[in-house]
């Protein structure tokens, strides 16, 4: 995981908040098309999070993991 | 033993026999009855009881004995029994010699019991526990951030214990299926805790690894006492990755639970915690989140939409609008100028009915007047007539040209004059 990239949970957070904003009716033109980019992009990024845990269950043996590092290292 | 159950010379051993099992369980048990009924001193440890019997068992750090005694003796004790307290007990050797269609057993037949205070092994973790809290290890864990959704997890328990299906359990109710390492190690026995302690040393050491579970069933607090390894919780203690722990029964607490940054009661809630979203109510959170951001980016365009064309179209609506007006105006202006006119028209026609009445009324009166004042005239005209004075047997004298005459000497100078009487004229000389 990039150290930069919002977490899931900040990024649903401020996807709640950029709705409660725009709930509120308080934002101008220009403020909604700019929240409305926001937020796709973090829905994006969300549903990217939840893609990459539901592709199936992969099952390792941390033995064979290890192996595997090992084997790729030499 | 008397008689072989099988004749010998089938088999190659020098031991007696064979004989029936059954025969040689009996004499096990008059060979254990005969033991000496002694006191024995340990701790309890997995106390449980049948509609009959209590049983546990009686521990030392060197070995232990599986006892049981009758139930209606030990409630005449009164006293409470936990794992780990130190017991005195009574009794002696029994063996239940079994048969085809029941179990054998051994227990030791406890007749006296007496508790001899905290057991050692408590005391000991008590102690281990102040240490470990003392060193500030029950936070470091605690300070961790986990995950919401992490892609990896690692999971340490025993290859064919239940935990193994509990944590996988919890795993689905969640929706997730990421990738999961596991790292089987034993859970009970004396080598345990330095296995787990390997196997998360190694989890940690992946670095895909987001967060670890450390899981085992339920069991004694004595089959549990790996899980209370200081080594072990050091190592938990100072671990990258938050580890989840679900060690034993919830009424169990082994210190892993309590240096762990999340202690659960199941491994099925330990998953739950390594996942804390709900991967199926999150992509459903998700979905109404994207139609929100949507439906508001699609009203934001049409209502400034909206907003420009009403502006554009202002002036033409608000012309249309006075237009309207003026022509309401000039109705209303035309309808009150024909009910005035209509008014006075009528008022008009009521006066001149009025003066036309009264006129009527005056020009009746005058002819009256006029025709009165007529007869009048005539009747004082008649009282003048000289016809009546002829009547009266007067005589007018005229000339003959008609004049009349008024004095003698008028008519002397005429000489001929007509007397004219009221019945006829007479023609006479004056002389």
């Amino acid at each position: 995981m990039s150290t930069n990239a919002p977490t899931y949970e900040s990024a649903v957070a401020r996807i709640e908040e950029i709705i409660r904003r725009l709930d509120s009716g308080e934002a101008g033109l220009r403020e909604t098309l700019a929240l409305v980019n926001e937020g796709r992009d973090l829905v994006e990024l969300c549903a990217g999070e939840l893609e990459a845990v539901s592709r199936g269950l992969e099952e390792l043996r941390l033995d064979d993991l290890v192996a595997r590092l090992e084997g790729a290292q030499r | 033993m008397s008689q072989p159950a099988i004749a010998a010379g089938q088999s190659h051993s020098e031991l007696p026999g064979p004989y029936p099992v059954g025969v040689y369980a009996a004499r096990l048990k008059r060979r254990l009855l005969e033991f000496a009924r002694v006191q024995l001193v340990g701790e309890v440890w997995g106390l449980r009881s049948s509609h009959a019997r209590v049983y546990f068992e009686l521990r030392d750090p060197v070995g232990a004995l599986p006892c049981s005694m009758w139930l209606s003796d030990f409630e005449r004790l009164g006293v409470t029994l936990a794992d780990g307290v130190k017991v005195v007990i009574g009794g002696g050797c029994d063996y239940y010699p079994g048969s085809t269609s029941s179990s054998p057993s051994f227990t030791f037949a406890v007749s006296e019991l007496r508790v001899a205070g905290e057991g050692d092994l408590l005391a000991e973790l008590e102690r281990l526990r102040r240490r470990l809290h003392a060193d500030g290890l029950f936070e470091r864990q605690k300070r961790l951030p986990r995950p919401g959704l992490p892609r990896t997890i690692g999971v340490v328990t025993g290859e064919r214990g239940k935990a193994r299906d509990d944590v996988l359990a919890g795993l689905r109710r969640r929706g997730w299926a990421g990738q999961l390492v596991w790292a089987f190690a034993p859970v009970q026995d004396r080598q345990a805790a330095p296995r787990i302690a390997a196997a998360l040393r190694e989890l940690a050491a992946i670095p895909e690894v987001e967060v670890v579970i450390v899981a085992r069933g339920g069991g004694s607090l004595a089959d549990l006492f790996a899980f209370c390894d200081e080594a072990l919780c050091r190592t938990v203690a100072l671990l990258r990755v938050p580890v989840i722990s679900s060690v034993g029964h919830h009424t169990d607490r082994t210190l892993i639970d309590d240096v762990a940054a999340v202690c659960c009661s199941t491994p099925t809630h330990a998953a739950e915690a390594a996942v804390p979203i709900d991967c199926a109510a999150a992509r459903a959170g998700l979905h109404q989140s994207a139609r929100r951001l949507e439906h508001h980016s699609r009203r934001a365009i049409t209502e400034r939409a909206r907003t420009l064309e009403r502006l554009a179209a202002a002036p033409s609506h608000h012309i249309a609008r006075q237009r309207r007006h003026l022509h309401q105006l000039l109705r209303e202006l035309r309808a009150t100028a024909r009910r005035s006119l209509h008014d006075r028209r009528s008022r008009t026609a009521t006066h001149l009915l009025v003066l036309g009445r009264a006129t009527e009324r005056a020009r009746a009166s005058e002819r009256a007047a006029r025709q009165r004042e007529l007869h009048r005239l005539a009747l004082a005209l008649a009282a003048h007539d000289p016809e009546r004075t002829l009547a009266r047997g007067y005589a007018l004298v005229e000339d003959r040209g008609g004049e009349a005459l008024g004095s003698a000497q008028a008519a002397r100078a005429a000489r001929d004059v007509r007397l004219r009487f009221h019945d006829a004229k007479v023609d006479a000389e004056v002389r």
